[in-house]
């Protein structure tokens, strides 16, 4: 191979290559979204010009979707193993041991643009997306997650985008009968228009499920493909979600995937089915770039070759070309290598719940993928080049240090002030409860059934999302992370906040967090600021993760959320997984019972006036300094004072601060009293402000009111875990009213109404 | 008497290892083992002492929610069960089935917010049935899950006025969340040896699960 000429040649603008004029040669490299450089880079490796076929796989497989290209220099510095995870990176999900035989796989995955070109089967089918990610490892799917951001709701088509989303995820999830068990949804205008949709998908390996990967074996082995019959939706999806959003984006519609629940169904248990009859040597999905990228993926992973035979894969369209059937990103089908002599009874099992098994080919000892098509080699190509050999780019990116800081808390009471005017605390409180930013999500949980499966012990109504584990009796937590308006006011502490902030969440119900899955949803990668924010997030987020010893196992990344040259906040959205040993006494999240006493548990050092100073005044400002070990001990700490046997209730103090806290644990009619003293030993100056300053971190413990000195004599204890945290007794449960201090008194009833009509006020239609 | 519960397997129920499940839990009281019956298979309708329809999306609920399912093979041998006096139990999609198969009077449409709705509902007794959850008296009240988006029981008013008559309203919602004639939430045959109700008993049967008024519809 000539390397050197190659790569004069490719860098040469504004030639004609492969036997192209210089405007086809453009415009073949507009079409098939590479740049000059890259198809150089196409030229070294395979020692010419890319023809005919080519063109198509290096341009589905080298997309940022696919390849990483921008992140992958990043992600290998990733904090990604423990003593628990069988399997990182590299598959299609994670998956961690639980003791005891039981195993869970989880990811999280986002499928952002096409959720704002066509909402309903947007969300759909990123459902059904990552719902196979998870039983083609052989693990059943017990529970789903969906993390949303969308734009004002005064944004254009923003109702119509919301109603969809929502729809599309409950009338796939329902239908497949996997519960939604928890849930997060931010709304801010840098989502006007590129919302995101990231769903996570959780399974279950039992003790006699083995897991199944994706590495191709056995020279002579059949390839087969199983499930729906390959149409022309989505061909190209995977390029298109690897680029910005102009003023066409309604044009990109047809790259859209139409998803059916019913074959995903049939999916499930079939191939659940013939995993435990032990049929099946490699599996894989076909999800981004279709058949691509199983195949190719499968064969480079297993170090084998593949002989394909494309005219043998089953369509819905006979008139489509090889090139849309590689590229077609129909939904709901997989690919997968058997033995010859496994296939009929493997086929039998996938008849009975009416689906096909195909035969399209051979596992083959040279590693290269051939294609053919009606007896023709469309080309003969070695897996690695497409998969390996993408380029990865170290996108410029500047060290960021603390953003935002300020000497003073002077700089949000102000703003806080101003913003009031007139108005009173409690109706500064109340106003975020109507906010669209602060108030009840009812109108998007009811949609989803979240106790198919008869294993939910808290859903959707809850911070923590808890199902239980039927053969070991354990439960587990499953929660979502990332606040964006903590991102906006510094990307380290957003991104350690994205994973600590649910790991306290879960630990305040006695959950020890056992590992992460991300997705990174950021702007353009190619603008500095933009690079400078993903990496000082996984910055942060790795330094609680370590600190954690709670792994990130699977993810994924999606930048080019821009539109119009406007990005959206960096995102790094998280799902945790945590383990319990048993369902007992699990807090509740709200005062359910007069005369308990109330704790605030708070870390000291950090910090800032949060989303209520953003909404006011524009702008955040914070005190102090994050750090990742002491976060980490402090994690420790509240998950071992959640297990004192005096605790009722728990509930972190997150947006919004105090006072939006102990509204939401008035919630069940039962209100509170809080002394002013008891505000003072929490807070330094104990004025309106100190209300709604967000403390990094806090939380509300509600104590039985008879056994006080038991539950504090507990905590000496926990102190020698989390040497810095204190724990401050403020005030009691009872009355039908929130009362702090002489600051505030609202009753239950109102900060009810408010919390459940701010919905119907910001979305008339879909109240 | 048989010691074998049908339990009813369509392409697309999703609430059948659930319903498994809840069935098996019983048999230290009941002494009957669930048993899988497949929609493509005829059965014999003398070998099981009762058959549960569990809920889900039967054929993706396409055409009509149940309508493919009702048609099915599976479904000659309910029948014929059925008329023998075999107890039928439907929950949620397994009452849309008996609906569309005409083993219950009246017909489930779109819920009157024409949106899925899950949550916990309030319900009462209207009528005992003599198998499922035959320990409750009538007017005492039940909490139960609800998820489901073609739930509103509608029926003419002369159905109406016969169900009525004849005692086969089993149960009602206190707050209807689908907008169904009556309230009803539940509807038994004539004979009441068929019973079906949108709410998911198997869904509330120990206390982490958020109740355990669910227990009775399995207790047979």
């Amino acid at each position: 191979m000539d390397r050197g000429s190659s790569m004069s040649k490719a860098t040469q603008a504004g030639e004609g290559r492969g036997g192209l004029s210089a405007q086809e040669f453009q415009a073949k490299l507009k079409t098939y979204r590479l740049n000059e450089s890259e198809y150089g880079l196409i030229c070294d490796l395979l020692g010419r010009d890319p023809k005919g076929i080519e063109w198509a796989l290096f341009s589905a497989l080298w997309s940022e979707h696919c390849s990483y290209k921008s992140s992958k220099v990043h992600l290998k510095g990733l904090f990604n193993t423990s003593k628990r995870v069988l399997q990182s990176f590299g598959e299609n999900a994670g998956v961690v041991d639980l003791g005891e035989g039981e195993r869970v796989a989880f990811k999280i995955e986002s499928h952002n643009h096409p959720s704002y070109i066509e909402p309903y089967q947007g969300a759909a089918t990123g459902v059904g997306g990552i719902l196979r990610d998870i039983f083609t490892m052989g693990a059943r799917p017990i529970a789903l997650a969906d993390y949303l951001c969308f734009g004002r709701p005064t944004a254009p088509r923003m109702t119509q985008i919301v109603d969809g989303v929502v729809r599309g995820i409950g009338g796939y999830g329902n239908s497949v009968g996997v519960p939604t068990i928890t849930g997060q949804t931010e709304f801010h205008e840098s989502y006007d228009g590129n919302v995101l949709v990231n769903a996570m998908a959780v399974g279950l390996f039992r003790k006699d499920d083995k897991v199944f990967l994706s590495k191709a074996k056995g020279v002579g082995n059949w390839v087969v493909y199983v499930g729906a019959k390959t149409g022309r939706d989505g061909v190209h999806g995977a390029s298109m979600a690897s680029e910005s959003f102009g003023a066409d984006s309604a044009a990109k519609r047809p790259t859209i995937q139409i998803g059916d629940p019913f074959f995903e169904k049939l999916l499930i248990e079939s191939c659940l089915e013939v995993m435990k009859q032990d049929l099946v040597v490699a599996i894989q999905d076909m999800g981004a770039a279709g058949l691509t990228s199983s195949s190719f993926e499968m064969a480079s992973k297993g170090g084998v070759g593949f002989k394909l035979h494309l005219d043998q894969v089953p369509l819905r369209d006979s008139s489509m070309t090889p090139e849309d059937i590689l590229l077609s990103e129909s939904q709901e089908r997989m690919l997968l290598v058997c033995e010859p002599g496994q296939f009929k009874a493997l086929s039998e099992v996938f008849h009975r719940w009416n689906l096909d098994a195909v035969k399209i080919g051979e596992v083959t000892e040279k590693k290269t993928v051939e294609l053919h098509w009606h007896g023709e080699l469309l080309t003969e190509i070695d897996p690695d080049l497409l998969v390996e050999n993408a380029p990865q780019y170290k996108r410029p990116y500047k060290q960021l240090g603390p953003q935002n800081r300020v000497s003073s808390r002077q700089a949000w009471v102000d703003g806080l002030k101003s913003a009031q005017g007139a108005k009173k605390i409690d109706g500064l409180l109340t106003s975020l409860l109507r906010d669209v930013r602060g108030t009840s999500r009812k109108f998007i949980y009811r949609q989803y059934d979240c106790r198919v499966g008869a294993a939910t012990a808290r859903g959707t109504s809850d911070s923590v999302g808890v199902v239980r584990l039927k053969d070991s009796n354990r439960a587990l937590g499953v929660v979502l992370g990332c606040r964006p308006h903590v991102m906006r006011l510094d990307p380290r502490v957003g991104g350690l906040d994205a994973v600590a902030y649910p790991a306290f969440e879960l630990a305040l119900k006695g959950f020890e967090a056992l590992a992460v899955t991300d997705c990174l949803n950021f702007g353009n990668p190619e603008k500095e600021n933009v690079m400078s924010e993903f990496v000082a997030s996984l910055d942060g987020m790795n330094s609680i993760c370590a600190a954690l010893e709670a792994p990130i196992i699977s993810g994924n990344v999606s930048f080019y959320n821009e539109t119009m040259g406007k990005n959206i906040t960096s995102t790094p959205s998280t799902g945790l997984v945590g383990l319990r040993e048993s369902l007992d006494h699990l807090p509740e999240s709200f005062f359910t019972e007069e005369g308990q006493a109330i704790y605030v548990l708070k870390q000291p050092g950090f910090v800032s006036g949060g989303y209520a100073q953003e909404i006011a005044t524009g702008t955040q400002n914070a005190i102090g300094e994050l750090d990742g070990r002491v976060v980490g001990d402090f994690i420790r700490g509240a998950r071992q004072l959640s297990k004192a046997p005096q605790v009722r209730a728990t509930r972190a103090i997150g947006k919004f601060g105090l006072a939006y806290a102990l509204s939401r644990m008035c919630l069940e009619g039962v209100g509170a009293v809080i002394d002013h003293e008891g505000l003072k030993l929490i807070r330094t100056d104990v004025d309106q402000a100190a209300l709604f300053e967000e403390h990094f971190y806090e939380a509300i413990f509600v104590v039985d009111g008879k056994d006080t000195t038991a539950f504090e004599d507990y905590f000496t204890a926990v102190r020698q875990v989390a040497p810095i945290a204190e724990l401050h007794r403020i005030g009691r449960t009872g009355g039908t009213s929130l009362v702090i201090g002489s600051l505030l008194e609202s009753s239950n009833k109102d900060l009810k109404t408010a919390y459940t009509s701010g919905w119907g006020e910001n979305f008339e239609s879909l109240a | 008497m048989s010691q074998k519960i049908g339990v009813l397997r369509f392409p697309g129920t999703n609430c059948d290892r659930d319903v498994f499940e809840a069935v098996e839990g019983a048999v230290p009281s009941t002494g009957k083992k669930p048993e899988w019956l497949w929609h493509a298979d005829r059965f014999d309708a003398k070998a099981y002492s009762a058959l549960y329809l569990p809920g889900g999306f039967s054929y993706g609920d396409y055409l009509r929610s149940g309508a493919l399912a009702a048609r099915s093979p599976a479904m000659q041998s309910v029948r014929e069960a059925a008329e023998r006096g075999v107890p039928v139990l439907g929950i949620c999609n397994g009452f849309q089935i008996l609906c569309e198969a005409g083993l219950l009077p009246g017909a489930l449409v779109k819920n009157a917010g024409l949106r899925f709705v899950d949550d916990w509902v309030d319900l009462k007794l209207a009528n005992a049935n003599p198998t499922f959850a035959r320990a409750a008296a009538e007017g005492s009240a039940a909490k139960l899950p609800v998820a489901h988006g073609d739930g509103r029981f509608v029926i003419a008013e002369d159905g109406l006025k016969r169900l009525q008559d004849n005692g086969q309203v089993w149960w009602t919602y206190e707050q209807s969340p689908n907008g169904s004639v009556a309230d009803i939430a539940g509807v038994m045959n004539e004979k009441k040896n068929v019973a079906a109700l949108m709410p998911h008993p198997e869904r509330a049967l120990y206390a982490w699960m958020g109740g355990t008024d669910g227990s009775g519809f399995f207790d047979v």
